[in-house]
């Protein structure tokens, strides 16, 4: 027989690599939010212990995030934009997600292949080679303007200029939101849709249900975890992406709430109002991780039951 | 159990009932961190026992009509000693601000392997300094940091026996600076203008002979999405103290800095303003069209970026005249974690050098040396530039104590400023 304390000790190296890349990074991060600023060379002095927290800046940035505060407008723009992104993913990821699980049996391996593609490229690449696509001139404006598309666009109100895709306007930074981030919300979603039991599909098949209401009552409820992962996946990191609105618009009225952390963490003596807007943008999001877990939670008991 | 059956995780009413909640408590809870709170100011004195207003280094502040020596707190190392050889040398700097033949050279000729590590910015590359993260032998520096970092002991007091080359080649404004009486503690590398560029193949308006050239900003519904400014706290909010005829760009007056930060904001529906700092890029490859932009940036423009150089004079630049807008300069300075001081020296001295200094503008970055040889008519009359990218040439005049730069601030005042900005970014 093994000895019971050696099942648990595999899981000491995950734990280890947690406690060191993220709790205490973590931490470090909210004893800067809690902490002071050296006087001469403005680098922050982290409160490790929370007897010395120093709750001022913490308290003024959810002041500003009220409405009427500074934060208040980019805030409500980035949750805008995280939840259209999030919506377009899934608009075109859980087709495809769902077509590789179902339908895809020869070309399944390939296609999924092409899913991994883009973790090849680094994402800030990804980004800069739409700067060349979008430019006037550039394949994909070119593509959208002979196809009439940039007008329909324009008229649907969705871009402020025909084909002017990199003057500052919403709608890029939606697409490349959506672009970015799309393949880490269709993996997690095919995984979960590839293990639904098909016979679950045949019965409500047998009862008479409709391919619609087949898909709406059993494929749908049953791939909510994975479509919750991916969201999760995709919507913690939006959150707190910067680079995609200064690479694709660069204007302030596109900019979003990490902007505003990348501001105050480079210089300035004020780099405790980024990491006290980290913490309380993490403290949101613990939120939508929470709804995430206890989704899971359920699901599995329901399994079990 | 079928999933119809399931009840649902929560109604909408529901929903919105916990999330009002979670409002309520969010608002709550800044007024009672706000009662136990300590303070939202960064500690430090902004006025010195004298009464003078301070930087964070607790150094009065210099301004070009008020020079200020900098305090030794080492002295620097003898003349006359060997340099060092053998194993690297750091130079930390700006990515692809300094020609990398030049540095084989230098590494050559003292048998070093000279390594550049680079930093986004001038702050998080003195951050970087300050957590000793990184230990370069010498680093860009800018004058209106240069109070901390002397305050801050990171920077080393420099012996200028081992760098003729500042007094015999560099401008006498610069030789003995204000901001740095006596150059103790660094060398100029680079100067600078700030002021706009623009294509005229787009922009129709004669820009330099507009009554208030900065107005144009404020005129440019017609290059919606093709217009920007400089990405930069202090010279985004100084620009528009300069529109409003205010030339006090070192102010701490906070009706002043809100003003013109309302001003800007009103950029976004005339043009839809962009921010960023690649207008040496951008401009030349018709991705933008009229930009906030320093007077190196055509240059580079010129120099790399331009697709055809025959369009050159597409190309264009105005900045203020002396008094009436920023010049500002870059410097080197020999960093505390230095293993090779009088190495370091040398170096500084190399980069001062006549060929090497035209070298470095002309074959790579852009940004020119402030040396006396540099004149605008002769790179001119070389084909270096077009003639009319010769307003981005500064010379020795362009400097003095009625000229315009942008330089240290109080903390209370170097705060006041970043907020004005993070009010413009949030394009509220």
């Amino acid at each position: 027989m093994y000895p019971r304390w050696l099942w648990p000790a595999f899981a000491i190296p995950g734990v280890v690599w947690l406690l060191i890349l993220f709790l205490l990074p973590f931490y470090a991060v909210i004893g800067v939010a809690f902490g002071n600023i050296d006087p001469i060379l403005q680098t922050p002095i982290p409160a490790w212990n929370p007897i010395n927290w120093n709750t001022g800046w913490v308290a003024h940035v959810l002041n500003e995030l009220t409405p009427g505060g500074v934060y208040w407008d980019v805030f409500l723009r980035t949750i805008r934009y995280v939840a259209l992104s999030l919506g377009g993913c899934i608009l075109i990821g859980y087709p495809v997600a769902y077509y590789i699980a179902r339908h895809a049996s020869r070309t399944k391996s390939l296609l999924l292949i092409l899913l991994v593609l883009p973790f090849w490229i680094s994402y800030l690449m990804r980004m800069l080679a739409w700067i060349n696509l979008l430019a006037p001139g550039g394949y994909a404006a070119r593509f959208l303007s002979f196809t009439h598309i940039s007008d329909l666009l324009y008229h649907m109100g969705l871009l402020s200029q025909p084909n002017n895709y990199l003057g500052g306007e919403s709608f890029t930074v939606i697409f490349a939101l959506i672009y970015g981030y799309i393949p880490y919300f269709i993996l997690p979603l095919y995984a979960s849709l590839d293990r639904i039991d098909r016979s679950h599909l045949e019965a409500a098949r047998d009862l008479g249900a409709s391919p619609f209401r087949a898909f709406w009552h059993v494929t749908l409820p049953l791939s909510k975890t994975g479509l919750l992962g991916g969201a999760v996946l995709i919507v913690l990191p939006m959150f707190g992406d910067y680079y995609t609105p200064n690479i694709v618009s660069g204007a302030p009225t596109t900019s979003m709430i990490g902007n505003q952390i990348d501001l105050y963490f480079h210089g300035g003596p004020q780099p405790t109002i980024g990491a006290a807007i980290t913490i309380i943008l993490s403290a949101f999001l613990v939120v939508l991780m929470g709804y995430y877990m206890w989704t899971i939670h359920k699901s599995s008991k329901e399994l079990v039951a | 159990m079928h999933p119809k059956e399931r009840r649902s995780a929560a109604t909408r009413r529901e929903f919105l009932a916990r999330t009002g909640g979670a409002a309520f408590a969010l608002s709550g809870a800044s007024g009672l961190l706000a009662a136990c709170s300590n303070s939202t100011t960064t500690a430090g004195s902004t006025v010195n026992s004298a009464g003078q207003a301070v930087g964070p280094g607790g150094l009065p502040l210099a301004r070009p009509d008020r020079r200020v020596t900098l305090p030794l707190w080492e002295q620097p190392i003898p003349s006359g000693m060997k340099p060092e050889t053998g194993g690297e040398f750091t130079i930390f700097n700006y990515p692809e601000y300094i020609y990398g033949a030049l540095l084989k050279e230098f590494g050559k000729k003292y048998n070093v392997t000279v390594k550049v590590t680079p930093f986004d910015d001038i702050n998080t590359g003195v951050a970087k300094l300050a957590s000793g993260a990184v230990q370069p032998d010498v680093t860009e520096m800018t004058p209106d940091n240069l109070d901390r970092v002397v305050a801050g002991h990171l920077i080393k007091p420099l012996n200028l026996d081992y760098i003729p080359n500042l007094k015999k080649n560099v401008w006498p404004s610069l030789v003995d600076p204000f901001y740095d009486v006596g150059s103790r503690y660094g060398v100029p590398y680079t100067a600078y203008a700030t002021g706009i560029a623009w294509r005229t193949d787009q922009v129709k308006e004669d820009i330099p002979s507009m009554s208030n050239p900065w107005d144009i900003f404020w005129q440019a519904q017609a290059y919606k999405g093709k217009t920007a400014l400089l990405s930069e706290v202090r010279e985004t909010i100084a620009m528009a103290l300069l529109r409003k005829g205010e030339l006090d760009i070192n102010t701490e007056d906070p009706a002043k800095i809100n003003q013109a930060v309302a001003d800007l904001q009103e950029l976004y529906n005339i043009c839809n303003i962009k921010v960023g700092d690649l207008q040496y890029s951008t401009i030349p490859e018709d991705k933008a069209w009229l930009n906030q932009a320093w007077s190196g940036d055509m240059m580079s423009a010129f120099f790399y970026y331009l697709p055809n150089k025959a369009t050159g004079p597409l190309l264009r630049f105005w900045h203020p005249v002396k008094g009436k807008g920023p010049i500002q300069n870059d410097m080197w300075s020999i960093c505390t974690t230095t293993k090779k001081p009088v190495l370091a020296h040398l170096f500084l001295n190399f980069m001062l050098d006549n060929g090497v200094a035209y070298s470095n503008f002309v074959n790579f970055n852009g940004y020119q040396p402030p040396l006396n040889e540099i004149v605008p008519e002769d790179l001119v009359k070389k084909k270096v530039i077009p003639e009319t990218l010769a307003t981005c040439v500064l010379t020795e005049s362009d400097l003095g104590p009625d000229s315009l730069q942008e330089m240290t601030l109080t903390t209370k005042g170097q705060s006041l400023w970043q907020d004005g900005y993070s009010t413009f970014l949030s394009g509220a």
